[in-house]
């Protein structure tokens, strides 16, 4: 039964892929129909595989040689992802009914998302490091393509082909994971790896333990490899909400926890996550608050939130990550799709054409804001619940200036919060924007989303017991519902945390009073709209191997006499070569 | 089929079929009505061809010896000669399918179909030659038989000096092997492979030196760097159905002579392993950068696949030093792959070309600014050409991942730094060429056409059911890489048969 839960899920999308292709772009009912209908039934699967949590390999399929097998395990990690991901995806694809309606190329949009979606399943449920690797491939390769959609803007192109080469380079911290556990052990079972991890030489699991840091970070956007992230916002808005938010950018994340029980010994390595995840919260929400694109401040969130959850696994609180995880997908996806019904019906992503909205779009407004407070951390909404036990954690088990600095971050996270919902649903309207509320299908997604944001906190005490029971090596420990909400609203943290988002809330609205302390940051103002100088380091090792490249072409001359000396001077450095070799050899 | 005239059968109907599709086709073009007639004789002997191979193969894993000796021909069966011999069947018929659209009613098209087959002939012969002499003979076959489709376009100059660098380039790589040939003959009294290195005990300047020889003779045709010059230019210019054959099949066909010669040597097999992944080093990331800057199509297409050789050269050179299977199937796999990803690029890339300027009698080469929004007009075409670069990539589920994780398996095990850091040198090549591949797909799937209006020019099922064959190959072999295992592992133990 699981194995036919766990291969639907992975394999409807990919069908319904091909099909919404095969349909053809001159049938866009359809197309909508058959997209809406088969994410559909992959988030009914994959929520089903909640009745049939194990740590047993549930699904093999053997390929042998140095492939291994591919081999599936839903446990409390994958389980939680997956539904994640074929949920909020179904969600995604209702609200592009409405979003992409009459657009040219449905055919082609629809069949990335569902492929998407199926990678993105496929994922976390495996427990074969060599398949993982597949997936995490063709969730890259979907993000790319439907970043770069819009092939005729070139801001899109090059965005996706950043996306595609800084989470490729990333890849390979993994791709070098799963070579050494086949090297290694023989096997790129996940399971075999966390079991044995501390048998490899100290230096190999030293290296390996950084290269997953590496891709987790590449995948994650997280410092230093932010940059690909903000760029990525030129994909229509399902697609942010979804792979941008909730789903794909998690995968490193997942990793991390994943492998966390194998490397949380090597030293230095949760110093290096917690600096990781520090930096990257800080960092990013610095330039949130700088940003004027609606939705480049909620992707500088994002990679914001994100530094929490990796901040949480460097100070052993994976279950505070996985917790948060789940508010994030849902809040994030909430926020990216009503500012898509923003975009959407006004035409533009910068606030500051924009400005009382709110009142043409009054529904829009009230979903937005109930995502707005869950990001803050406000309480009751789940971003509330799990942000805290973050920091709990963080407080228990890690180190003093991580926290403070963890601290700082969520009263940021509270200023550009209300300073984007104020822009952009408040004051006077600061150009004159026609807009219009969402659209049906639109509606229906923001509406399940909000619900979520109010409530997914409840899960908290099942998904303990999920993991505690499934994971064998991560020694979580689960609390109901009730010991872990109150446990968090007694913590010392929360009344600190709760301060300071209060701190935050008073930065943006006295910031005319408090202009003279302002003042004095423009200059981290300057540097945070300049990305901190991270755009200027991509943008030069572009250049630099592009002008290689120009000057290596100087090589074909098209001359054939040079040609043909080129074939003596292989022939000369070659003897050389073998004489020297020889020589040494002998 | 009794074996012993299946490996006749195999071996001598490409190479008799040649001369006759000449003279069928003279006659007709004497007589004024040029049919298809020639085309599809073509693809019927060049499918046909497969069914003395199957059994053959059938026979070979069955541990039966099958051997063919007539004069001073001498030629066996083997795996490494099965596969190749499948390689150049499969892909061969797709080009004369292909071709039967895209070169129809070109002067001389009784001559494209008459040296195809050849070429093809003379390839599976040099995959089963056992001597050096006979491995030379076919050799250079193939080289006289792929110049001429070279410069098959006589009244381009462009063409013409593709050809003629490709002529006396290969040339000049000919006479190193002769000089090679020549001083181990000289030191051992032999032609025969097996023979030459049972007599080898220690590796002598001489024997070595006939080594480096070799490795440049066979090199310039294999394209490893720096004797990769003349590819750029006969790979861009030729038709693109030969396009397709010379970067899927004939440089390989170099590697696997140059395989047998270094297998022979294997005294020194660690030398010449260090020697094939410097090379494939260079050839890796030379290849990438020089793509990099292309604005024509076929030109970027020509550059990867001197990095794809990079590949093979890996997989081969870890196999070498160390002995291990996996690097030996997962260059053989490449081998495979690279021909059906390489040779489907090379098609898809050939309609488009000759939807927009062939077939208006243009022979201006594809630009990149032509891909632009040719998915409108295109579908097919564009889909499968998105496919193969996709592939070239290395991007699961693709089958160009398959063998390229097969190769970097090898590298790892054992676990030598030095093979590691190259594995992760591929890897990052890999990534690198997504930098000039991706932007062409992204090209195609624009909706805004480049300049005037590209028409509707009737693509026949011909060009198009070579691209739905190979996209379903890559597609499911990519999914399923065992599906290929036959092949490549016997290949690949016959190859460490010969160097242990």
């Amino acid at each position: 039964m699981v194995s036919v839960l766990i291969l639907t899920s992975i394999t409807l999308p990919w069908i319904g892929a091909i099909l919404v292709w095969a349909v053809g772009n001159n049938r866009p009912t359809l197309q909508h129909g058959i997209a809406v209908g088969f994410s559909l039934a992959s988030g009914f699967m994959s929520a089903s595989l909640f009745l049939y949590p194990s740590n047993e390999m549930a699904l093999s399929i053997p390929i042998g040689g140095a492939f291994g097998n591919f081999t599936f395990v839903p446990d409390g990690l994958g389980v939680v992802l997956a539904a994640i991901a074929a949920l909020i995806g179904s969600l995604a694809v209702i609200f592009s009914v409405d979003y992409m309606r009459g657009d040219r190329q449905l055919g082609r949009y629809y069949s990335m998302v569902l492929l998407f979606i199926g990678s993105m399943v496929g994922l976390v449920l495996t427990s074969n490091l060599l398949l993982m690797f597949v997936f995490w491939e063709m969730t890259a390769l979907c993000s790319y393509a439907l970043i770069s959609f819009y092939n005729d803007d070139p801001k899109a192109v090059t965005g996706g082909i950043k996306a595609l080469i800084m989470t490729q380079i990333g890849g390979i911290g993994l791709l070098f994971g799963a070579l050494i556990a086949f090297s290694s052990f023989g096997s790129y079972d996940i399971s075999i790896f966390l079991q044995k991890a501390n048998t490899l030489p100290p230096a190999l699991l030293s290296l390996t333990a950084f290269s997953f840091l590496v891709a987790a970070a590449a995948k994650s956007a997280q410092f230093p490899f932010q940059t690909w992230l903000p760029d990525a916002m030129e994909a229509p808005t399902p697609v942010s909400a979804l792979i941008h938010a909730a789903t794909m950018v998690n995968a490193g994340v997942y990793l991390l926890a994943r492998f966390y029980p194998a490397f949380a010994n090597v030293p230095g390595w949760t110093t290096a996550v917690v600096w990781v995840g520090v930096l990257s919260a800080l960092l990013s929400a610095g330039m949130a608050l700088v940003a004027s694109d609606l939705k480049r401040v909620l992707a500088y969130s994002t990679v914001s939130q994100l530094g929490y959850m990796v901040y949480a696994i460097g100070v052993g609180g994976i279950f505070a990550s996985q917790f948060h995880l789940l508010s994030h997908a849902v809040f994030k996806a909430l926020l990216f799709l009503a500012a898509g019904a923003v975009i959407h019906s006004v035409g533009t992503r910068n606030m500051n054409d924009m400005g009382g909205l709110g009142k043409q779009m009054p529904f829009v407004r009230n979903v937005f804001l109930i995502g707005s407070l869950a990001l803050a951390g406000l309480p009751f909404l789940n971003g509330f619940w799990s942000k805290e036990l973050i920091l709990e954690e963080g407080l228990a088990h890690g180190p003093l200036w991580a926290f403070i600095g963890m601290m700082m971050g969520a009263g940021l996270t509270a200023c550009y919060t209300l300073k984007c919902v104020w822009m952009v649903f408040y004051g006077d309207q600061r150009t004159p924007l026609h807009g219009h509320d969402a659209g049906h299908f639109m509606k229906i997604a923001l509406f399940i989303l909000s619900i979520g944001a109010l409530t997914s906190w409840v899960l908290v005490g099942p998904l303990g017991t999920l993991m505690e029971l499934t994971l064998p090596f991560h020694s979580i420990k689960a609390h109901s519902t009730g010991e872990i909400l109150i446990e968090v609203l007694t913590a010392p943290a929360t009344l600190l945390a709760l301060l300071v988002i209060a701190s935050g809330f008073a930065l943006w609205v006295w910031r005319n009073q408090l202009s003279r302390i302002t003042d004095l940051m423009t200059g981290i103002a300057e540097g945070a709209r300049r990305s901190f100088g991270f755009e200027e380091i991509n943008t030069a090792i572009v250049k630099g191997t592009n002008s290689i490249a120009e000057f290596i072409r100087n090589t074909q001359t098209g001359i054939l006499s040079v040609n043909i000396l080129g074939i003596l001077v292989g022939l000369v450095v070659l003897l050389v070569s073998i004489a020297v070799l020889s020589i040494l050899g002998a | 089929m009794d074996p012993l005239t299946a490996f006749p059968a195999l071996i001598l109907t490409p190479l008799l079929a040649s001369p006759i599709i000449y003279l069928v086709g003279r006659i007709m073009a004497r007589s004024g009505k040029m049919t298809p007639v020639v085309g599809w004789i073509t693809t019927f002997i060049l499918t046909v061809t497969l069914v003395p191979l199957f059994f053959i193969s059938q026979a070979y894993s069955n541990q039966i010896s099958i051997k063919l000796l007539f004069g001073t021909i001498a030629l066996r069966v083997d795996g490494i000669g099965v596969l190749l011999a499948f390689t150049v069947l499969v892909l061969s018929s797709l080009v004369a399918l292909f071709s039967r659209q895209y070169m129809d009613g070109e002067p001389g098209e009784e001559k494209y179909y008459a040296l195809l087959v050849a070429m093809t002939g003379t390839i599976i012969g040099l995959g089963f030659a056992t001597d050096l002499f006979n491995l030379w003979v076919w050799f250079e076959a193939m080289a006289i038989s792929s110049v001429f489709l070279v410069a098959f376009y006589r009244s381009q100059p462009g063409s013409l000096e593709a050809g003629l660098k490709y002529l006396v380039q290969s040339a000049v790589g000919s006479v190193f092997v002769l000089i090679g040939i020549a001083l181990i003959f000289a030191a051992t009294g032999h032609t025969d492979l097996a023979k030459i290195q049972a007599a080898i005990n220690s590796p002598t300047p001489i024997l070595l030196t006939a080594g480096v020889c070799f490795v440049i003779g066979f090199g310039v045709k294999t394209a490893i760097v720096p004797l990769h010059t003349w590819l750029p230019d006969a790979h861009s210019q030729a038709p693109s159905g030969i396009s397709a054959m010379l970067s899927g099949i004939v440089i390989e066909a170099g590697l696997v002579a140059l395989l047998r010669t270094l297998g022979m040597l294997a005294i020194s097999a660690s030398l010449w392993g260090v020697i094939l992944l410097s090379a494939s080093g260079l050839n890796m990331l030379l290849g990438n950068l020089l793509a990099l800057r292309q604005t024509e199509v076929k030109r970027i297409l020509a550059f990867s696949s001197i990095s794809h050789v990079g590949y093979m050269l890996l997989g081969f050179g870890a196999a070498l030093i160390t002995g291990s299977l996996d690097g030996a199937a997962g260059g053989f796999f490449h081998l495979i792959n690279h021909a059906l990803m390489k040779g489907l690029a090379f098609l898809s890339a050939g309609v488009l070309l000759y939807a927009i300027h062939l077939s208006h009698d243009r022979h201006t080469p594809l630009t990149i600014d032509d891909l632009n929004g040719a998915s409108r007009h295109y579908p097919l075409p564009a889909l499968a050409f998105s496919i193969a670069v996709f592939a070239l990539g290395g991007l699961p589920p693709l089958s160009g991942f398959m063998s390229k994780w097969q190769i970097f398996v090898a590298g790892f095990s054992g676990q030598n730094p030095w093979l590691m850091v190259l594995v992760l040198f591929a890897a990052l090549n890999s990534v690198l060429s997504l930098a000039y591949y991706a932007p062409l797909v992204n090209r195609l799937y624009r909706n805004q056409c480049a300049g005037e209006e590209k028409g509707d020019v009737p693509i026949s099922w011909t060009l198009l059911a070579p691209l739905v064959l190979m996209t379903l190959a890559v597609i499911i072999i990519g999914f399923y890489p065992a599906l290929l295992n036959d092949l490549t592992y016997p290949a690949a133990q016959d190859f460490l048969k010969i160097i242990r």
